[in-house]
């Protein structure tokens, strides 16, 4: 019997409601049970390409889809939703606005109406602005806001895109299929502006650089429970829109085999690679340089995506590389920034501070935290036996293709990458204990919490063929000529 | 697979699953890591010396592959496997029988560490690193452990991470190396480019077609090489690295690590011998001399024990790379793997010899406060002697063997570049004996040296057993290369034929010995007139030809942190600033407009009254000038 995709919205919303109703710390553990519905629906629809239709709503078509992508970042849903609530004890607020970001999420990643697509895209703010509102840091409300508005002038431009595609195709209603199918009849002018659109929307929420400034100040200013699920789900909206909306919209636009936007796109993110290294490096704030290399990885999926619209499926292997390195990469990046993240939340618990040169020699007084930070780290750097190598190196690999002799460029991030994150590590857990700090301890439990998503990387990072042997491959759609 | 490719497998596999449990048992307790690692790595070797019998008598090469990424049951895009042949088995001996001596060595040097739990962990890791580094059958393989070797040795130099020192030691060789890594990343991308695809398995190499692709692939895969053999330019972290522990420094100099870009140099070369082309060639050749020459200049005039033998190892592994480019094809690869072995032999003996003196006289490793440690200990000071010697290559002493051979292999290639290694033949001598005669006779020079006293018999069996092998390890010579170069097993002993330009090192080799004696075995004010003299050159050399210098003020503290400081205040000011000032612009605009909502009715009136009168106005303006009709 095939686990209905309606099914687990209703079971969602009620598990929602009943959060809300019970108050007090039901909600932490319920998400819990949000988070295991939507794996174990994943996993039992794992063998094909599923599609869920349920009629449509007058210009609204209720119909889903749970291709690879969506399976890959429905599982990162669950992975969050377990592990936050194991890490964190949050005031049950939390959880509820927690678990209406999953189910938004949810929604997100498995849609095929655009106008669905758009109001869940809408619905993930909600939460993150109350979260970075009422639990954030003393910049809070700016913070709140810039990310709110920045966001959201994004996606007017995909609404206006959608709305474009809508009128000119005289369709009948919003079905992504029916819409994406039309794009090559309408007039150029049109075309180009909803492939801006779209574009100018899944790069603010990626984010890549010049589009970013929000994002800093949204991690920095967020709790660490809101860095956690921003971090690690919230860019990956942007990944998810050019891997799976973008880019059949441009390979069925006539602009497909055009390679001006490609390559717009890969520059953008080798700019952004570097750019964002250099920025980190000079950072003092420890979360605000891992929001930085946040940037950074996101910056080589808008290159795998770049690199492989501007191949055009001329390249097999260069494109599969690409195409399953930014797969890879989503979940990869996904459980690291989370681990990141919530170990400077321990560390910050623990010293008092975050700030990089007021740290030092904690090997000596947090063994076991600095070994997590330190793995953590490896696996930010793309070591291999980390899930992070099995995403970058295909992805370099498979850059050569398009970048040729440019690939020096993205080497020259990778080496910058590698730079502040070993400068980071000698400052704060090498060299001499800083006695300043007095006699700290860390909490016992948040370390522990740690040790499921460094096994989760370690496992991926050493068998990444689990996550495309567990789910039939039906990726390859995209590559080899818009379809 | 059968039982051959198990063992092939069990040969890096067995240390790498069992390097976790080394660790674990450790917090049993901590003696409990160290005989289990030190047995892991000796299983390995037994394994190694099973599969090498195995392939001498049946010749078949051991293949095995799978695919890694992304599915097993989709084709493969990225295969990993073993690749077995003469060339890996050679190195898997030597790796996992190097790194055993090393690791029983630390058993004794590493006994009161309160961490050696992990030290040992990390240093199992490090030698199946090394062995799976070298049975790879994918340069993306290849790479994986690539990368692995160098965490290792990131860890280990930091392994005293309290001191100031050594973290820094550790970050710079990370980054250093890591430069030389994205070309290896680079190389493999490109070779898979070149050859649509098959490149990805080593083999697949030769489906590259054109000169110009395959200069490409090589020099970016020699880049690699270059950062982890620690040529010129990328050497400079390997003195600083001098920091880990000596045992540390030990596998990193002799079995594992920098040799490492040697063999993937030789391991390309060897699966497709036209990868190397002419460019390519004379590259890699006048890197290795460039390299020698630098070195043994600079060995001249450090005066940190460790120091000078990691100058010496960047000036040997400068021999390897050099025979590599005198493109002599298979006997190429023979001369360098042959002086790989042999100078893994003696600079491990030399490291653990200088491991155990540093022992002895409280970690103080500046040669200036030895002195007469001879008689303080002998037989630690007896095998130095023997490294020395081998190292400079004194006649019937391995290294003899092996780098007077790659001098006389290039005189029929280039007469400027023989000339050139010979050179560095005699500067090598000068530096190794400046060190033994300074460590070894003369007077205690400092209370630490008067207390010296020889170590235990723990610490003293891997030296002598080194020692043993860098004199008699030359009479397996001929058979080596008959091994590497034709795959035959016939001759085991003999070595190769002299000829009279073997004389030229020689004589420089003495020459070298003699001068060295008459200038720092005795008191003498020669080095320091020199010095005076020379005031110029000797500050040049000092300073390492400011390539230390030049990295860390002008590219690193200047060019990068300067550029990152721009990009940090054009993040601030410009983007940041771009988004505020637009945020106020819409907030300022409203204020303005809000003073009009005054809420008086005559004002609002009026305003009405205005806004009628005007919008007349452009009306008749509009229709005298023919816009509206």
């Amino acid at each position: 019997m095939i686990f209905q995709f309606s099914y687990l919205l209703l079971s969602l919303a009620l598990l929602m409601v009943v959060s809300i109703a019970l108050r007090g710390r039901a909600a932490r553990y319920l998400t819990f049970l949000f988070s295991i519905l939507v794996f174990t629906f994943v996993v039992s629809n794992n063998m094909t390409m599923t599609n869920f239709s349920y009629g449509s709503l007058s210009i609204l078509t209720l119909s889903f889809q749970l291709n690879f992508v969506s399976s890959v970042l429905l599982i990162l849903i669950s992975f969050v939703g377990i592990y936050i609530p194991l890490r964190f004890k949050s005031p049950p607020g939390f959880y509820i606005l927690l678990q209406f970001l999953l189910f938004s999420l949810t929604g997100i990643f498995t849609t095929r109406d655009f106008i669905l697509f758009y109001i869940f895209w809408e619905m993930v703010l909600i939460p993150s602005f109350f979260v970075i509102g009422i639990w954030g840091g003393g910049n809070k409300n700016y913070a709140a806001m810039k990310f709110f508005i920045y966001t959201h002038v994004g996606s007017v431009f995909m609404l206006l895109g959608i709305f474009t595609m809508y009128f000119s195709e005289g369709a009948v209603n919003f079905s992504m299929a029916t819409l994406i199918s039309g794009m090559s009849s309408i007039p150029v002018a049109y075309q180009s502006f909803i492939i801006f659109g779209f574009l100018f929307a899944f790069l603010i929420k990626l984010p890549s650089i010049p589009l970013h400034s929000w994002l800093p100040d949204a991690y920095v200013e967020a709790p660490y429970e809101g860095t956690v699920f921003i971090s690690s789900l919230l860019s990956k909206m942007g990944a998810f829109g050019l891997l799976v909306i973008f880019s059949p919209i441009f390979m069925a636009s006539s602009f497909s085999g055009n390679p001006s936007v490609p390559i717009a796109i890969v520059a953008l993110g080798v700019f952004s690679l570097i750019y964002s290294a250099l920025v980190a490096l000079y950072q003092k704030d420890i979360k605000r340089m891992m929001s930085y290399t946040s940037i950074g990885h996101m910056s080589f999926i808008t290159i795998a995506v770049g690199g492989f619209l501007y191949l055009n499926g001329s390249d097999q292997l260069a494109s599969q590389l690409l195409y399953y390195g930014a797969v890879f990469q989503l979940i990869s990046h996904g459980i690291i920034i989370a681990l990141i993240f919530s170990l400077i939340g321990t560390l910050e618990g623990a010293a008092g501070t975050r700030d990089v040169m007021s740290l030092g020699g904690l090997g000596r007084k947090l063994p076991f935290l600095s070994f997590l930070i330190l793995a953590a780290f490896l696996a930010s750097v793309a070591i291999p036996g980390f899930s992070g190598f099995v995403g970058e190196i295909s992805i370099l690999l498979g850059s050569y293709a398009v970048l040729k002799y440019y690939l020096i460029f993205v080497l020259a991030g990778v080496v910058l990458t590698a730079s502040y994150h070993v400068f980071a590590l000698q400052r704060t857990i090498f060299g001499p204990y800083n006695e300043f700090l007095g006699n700290i301890t860390a909490r016992k439990g948040e370390l522990i919490a740690a040790v499921l998503p460094l096994a989760i990387i370690f496992f991926l990072g050493i068998y990444p063929g689990v996550l495309f042997h567990l789910f039939n491959i039906h990726a390859i759609q995209y590559l080899g000529g818009g379809k | 697979m059968d039982i051959p490719t198990i063992f092939a497998i069990l040969i890096f596999g067995l240390p790498l699953a069992g390097f976790p449990f080394v660790i674990a048992i450790g917090y049993i307790r901590k003696n409990y890591s160290m005989y289990l690692g030190t047995s892991l790595v000796f299983l390995s070797f037994l394994i190694s010396l099973f599969v090498f019998f195995n392939y001498t008598i049946k010749g078949v090469v051991i293949q095995y592959n799978f695919n890694w990424f992304p599915s097993p049951t989709l084709p493969a895009i990225v295969p990993l496997g073993i690749y077995a042949d003469h060339l890996a088995m050679i190195m898997t001996l030597m790796v996992s029988f190097v790194g055993f001596l090393i690791i029983l060595f630390s058993v004794g040097y590493m006994k009161e560490d309160p961490n050696r739990h992990v030290f040992f962990g990390e240093m199992v890791l490090f030698t199946s690193s090394m062995l799976g580094l070298v049975l790879a059958s994918s340069l993306l393989m290849l790479f994986i452990f690539w990368e692995l070797v160098g965490l290792c040795s990131y860890l280990l130099i930091g392994f005293w991470y309290y001191k100031p020192n050594a973290a820094s030691a550790a970050k710079k060789a990370f980054i250093v190396t890591r430069v030389g890594d994205v070309f290896f990343i680079a190389g493999i991308g490109a070779a898979i480019f070149y050859s649509s695809g098959s490149a990805i398995s080593i083999t697949g190499l030769s489906a590259i077609h054109l000169e110009w692709q395959r200069t490409i692939v090589s020099l970016l895969l020699f880049g690699g090489a270059i950062g982890k053999s620690a040529q010129f330019p990328l050497h400079v972290w390997i003195p600083d690295a001098m920091e880990g522990p000596t045992t540390v420094s030990a596998l990193i100099h002799a079995a594992t690590m920098v040799t490492a870009g040697v063999y993937l140099i030789a391991r390309v070369y060897s699966v497709d011998i036209d990868i190397l082309t002419t460019t390519s060639l004379t590259v890699i050749l006048y890197v290795g001399i460039v390299t020698i020459i630098l070195s043994g200049l600079i060995g001249l005039v450090v005066n940190d024990i460790k120091r000078i033998l990691a100058y010496s190892t960047i000036g040997q592994i400068g021999y390897m790379v050099a025979a590599l480019g005198l493109g002599l094809g298979a006997t190429s690869i023979g001369l360098s793997i042959y002086q790989l072995e042999a100078h893994a032999f003696f600079k491990a003996l030399l490291f653990l010899a200088a491991g155990s003196i540093l022992h002895a006289v409280m970690n103080v490793r500046d040669i200036n406060k030895m002195g007469g440690l001879w008689r303080k200990m002998p037989i630690t000071v007896t095998s130095m002697l023997v490294g020395a010697l081998a190292l400079s290559g004194f006649p019937g002493f391995a290294g003899f063997f092996s780098k007077d051979s790659i001098i006389t292999a290039s005189y029929g290639v280039s007469i400027f570049a023989w000339s050139l290694l010979a050179i560095g033949g005699f500067l090598t001598t000068l530096y190794a004996f400046r060190l033994f005669f300074k460590v070894a006779i003369g007077k205690p020079r400092s209370h630490a040296a008067e207390q010296a006293h020889e170590s235990g018999w723990v610490m003293l069996i891997p030296i002598v057993t080194l020692a043993i092998f860098s004199i008699i390890f030359g009479i397996f010579q001929q058979g080596f290369y008959n091994f590497v170069e034709n795959r035959q097993v016939s001759g085991v002993f003999g070595i190769a034929q002299l000829s009279t330009t073997d004389l030229i090192p020689v004589i420089l080799m003495l020459t070298g010995l003699a001068a060295s004696y008459y200038v720092w075995g005795r008191k003498s004010s020669i080095p320091t007139k020199v010095a005076n003299g020379a005031r110029d050159f000797y500050l040049l050399v000092k300073n390492k030809f400011f390539l230390d210098v030049f990295y860390t003020n002008v590219i690193a503290e200047r060019g990068v942190l300067g550029l990152s400081a721009v990009s940090d205040g054009f993040e601030r000011r410009a983007i940041g600033g771009l988004v505020d000032s637009s945020g106020r612009l819409f907030q300022n605009s409203g204020k303005l407009l809000r003073k009009i909502q005054t809420g008086l009715a005559r004002q609002y009136a009026l305003l009405i009254l205005i806004g009628l009168v005007l919008a007349l106005l452009l009306l008749r303006i509009f229709i005298l000038m023919g816009v509206i009709h």
